[in-house]
């Protein structure tokens, strides 16, 4: 056999493994959506449970990454601009929700938000409950979805040449004005571009939430529902609403990452 | 406004910068001059405020700034790449820090970028960019002016122009600016007062035609661009000169005040000093040897001769036709002079 015909062959068999794994990770969504999606979409018009589920979904996944932006961006400056001992354990506290399993997340929350902990009576205390409420879905929420808000805004400000904030302070900025008005600007793209991974993150949670908030039902815990109550012909629309509502951040997403943001490094 | 430096250390990584100590009085041009990676940037950026020191202070205007942010210092920084803010357009970025209109008009004026004022930065070339990044640096009518090699990234023509204009608006408006270059020849176009910047350490500063006239060290002769820098023992003659011998090599010296020196020194011999020759000639001047030359450089009107002298090489500097008329090229013999009063001990 050639050069040529062995690089011909190679390429073929690279060709072919790749197609079987897009074709594995393509065709159950296809699925999904082809025998589930008109009937997701007049579910949303027909089925109030199914509304009221996909409604709690957006709002708690909503207010997860309006957490995660706010709390989150600060330590990602931190974490991209400064040089500290203990950095590496922080790293470790940001991809521990990564890396467990999320009804293992889930049980840990029921550990310490759960009345029978300190926190959970002492927020029950004050009239918080967290166990079965949005609260707890937004928490569950937020576990599993804040690391990956603050792993990509920390990217997108390192990205940002520190020296473009120096000359805005030069230029008369106080440290705040500069973030505003040159960092954040710069970073902007990026930051959307985490909010949005961890929206999907959030609106997609299951493991975490079916222990800490089974009750009100988000669009991924009613599909498992009907699934085990009802099987799989009345989970499928459910499911496919589910997809549809995850594929509008998909789109966004694509669409923030056209154009690279200017001045990025 | 003056910008004083006293015992400034700064520590940065593994680099530091050590116990630093300068001066430029008010309405002066100061430069510092090292080269890449001995701490220059630094050294701006802490008199920014943008780094802090360990210990030391800084002063403007006679006034201790060190434990002001860079926003209240009053100073304007033009870094070597423009670092234009990329989401603005060209008008935004002079005008950012501006604090009138007037200010914006006068800067675009006075580095002639009317023309530019519509453009987005990324459509600027470098030479463009850089007259804008000083515009808005001058818009926001600095106490200070602060340029991290500005020129650097410019071709020779743009460089040329825009030291001039530098100059001159420093001159007209009087400010204080504070230069820092790897570039000997712009250090002595620009500098009235002048440091020189060696691993984190300023080994000489003072008024920069004194500095090139009287190096304080064959390092600082190097640095500032010495062509013959010969490291060897001094020791002085009973005629009063001054005697320095580097292998086989004996330089004779005549110093100026007449003093002493002894032990080890450094000569230091300007290559446009050595006068060259194809034979043996009478002549006053004390240094006279015959060497060989080593290789030639230089295709302009200036030719550099390299040669060996008693196993020192020695640099030489003639005009191309000299080099034609007495036949120059590696291997021949050359006769080479220079006056006792043309060598510097450091």
């Amino acid at each position: 056999m050639t050069d040529r015909s062995r690089q011909h062959l190679a390429t073929v068999v690279a060709a072919f493994a790749a197609s079987l794994l897009l074709l594995f990770l393509a065709v159950p969504t296809i699925a999904l959506v082809a025998r589930g999606g008109a009937g997701g979409l007049r579910g949303l018009a027909t089925d109030a449970e199914l509304r009221d589920a996909i409604v709690l979904t957006v709002i708690t996944a909503t207010a997860s990454t309006l957490i995660a932006v706010l709390l989150g961006t600060p330590l990602a400056w931190w974490l991209a601009r400064r040089r500290f001992r203990g950095r590496a354990l922080i790293d470790a506290v940001l991809d521990l929700p990564l890396l467990i399993p999320h009804p293992v997340a889930g049980i840990a929350l029921l550990l310490v938000l759960s009345r029978g902990s300190p926190l959970g009576a002492a927020l029950l205390a004050i009239g918080v409950r967290v166990v079965s409420t949005p609260l707890g879905i937004v928490a569950a929420m937020l576990f599993v979805s804040a690391p990956l808000y603050v792993s990509a805004a920390r990217e997108a400000i390192a990205r940002v040449d520190p020296r473009y904030e120096a000359v805005a302070r030069t230029l008369g900025d106080t440290p705040w004005r500069a973030w505003r008005r040159v960092t954040l600007p710069l970073a902007r793209r990026g930051l959307l571009s985490g909010a949005v991974v961890s929206w999907a993150r959030a609106s997609s949670e299951f493991g975490a939430i079916v222990i800490l908030a089974y009750h009100p039902r988000v669009a991924s815990v009613l599909s498992y529902d009907r699934l085990t109550s009802y099987g799989l012909r009345e989970a499928l629309p459910v499911a496919a609403a589910l997809v549809l509502v995850a594929l509008l951040p998909l789109v966004l997403l694509r669409a923030l990452g056209r154009n690279p943001a200017p001045g990025a490094r | 406004m003056s910008v004083t430096l006293r015992e400034v250390t700064v520590r940065q990584g593994s680099f530091t910068l050590e116990r630093v100590s300068l001066s430029v009085p008010d309405a002066a041009y100061g430069v510092v001059l090292g080269a890449a990676g001995s701490g220059k940037t630094t050294l701006l950026e802490t008199v920014a405020g943008i780094r802090a020191p360990a210990s030391g202070t800084v002063q403007i205007a006679g006034g201790d700034v060190t434990a002001l942010p860079a926003e209240a210092r009053g100073v304007g920084m033009v870094y070597q790449h423009s670092l234009l803010f990329p989401h603005l357009g060209v008008a935004a970025n002079v005008a950012y820090g501006a604090k009138s209109e007037a200010a914006v008009t006068d800067a675009v004026r006075r580095t002639g970028i009317d023309a530019l004022l519509t453009r987005g930065v990324a459509t600027l070339s470098g030479g463009e960019q850089q007259l804008v990044a000083l515009a808005r640096a001058i818009a926001s009518e600095p106490r200070v002016l602060l340029l991290d090699e500005p020129f650097a990234a410019l071709d020779p023509p743009r460089r040329t122009a825009m030291r001039r204009m530098t100059r001159a608006l420093q001159r007209e408006r009087a400010i204080t600016v504070l230069h820092v270059t790897h570039d000997v020849n712009e250090a002595a176009l620009l500098a009235d007062v002048l440091a020189v910047l060696d691993s984190g350490r300023i080994l000489q500063h003072g008024v920069a035609t004194d500095l090139f006239a009287h190096p304080a060290s064959g390092r600082v002769a190097e640095l500032l661009g010495a062509e013959n820098v010969i490291a060897g023992v001094a020791s002085t003659a009973a005629d009063g000169s001054v005697e320095l011998r580097a292998g086989r090599l004996t330089v004779h010296a005549l110093l100026p005040d007449g003093g002493a020196v002894a032990g080890p020194a450094h000569a230091v011999i300007g290559a446009d000093e050595i006068t060259l020759s194809r034979t043996a000639k009478e002549t006053s001047a004390r240094n006279s040897y015959a060497g060989s030359v080593i290789a030639m450089s230089g295709a302009g009107a200036l030719v550099r001769v390299e040669i060996d002298v008693e196993g020192t090489p020695l640099v030489a500097v003639v005009t191309s036709g000299a080099a034609r008329e007495l036949a120059l090229a590696a291997g021949v013999t050359v006769h080479l002079s220079f006056k006792a009063t043309a060598v510097r001990i450091c």
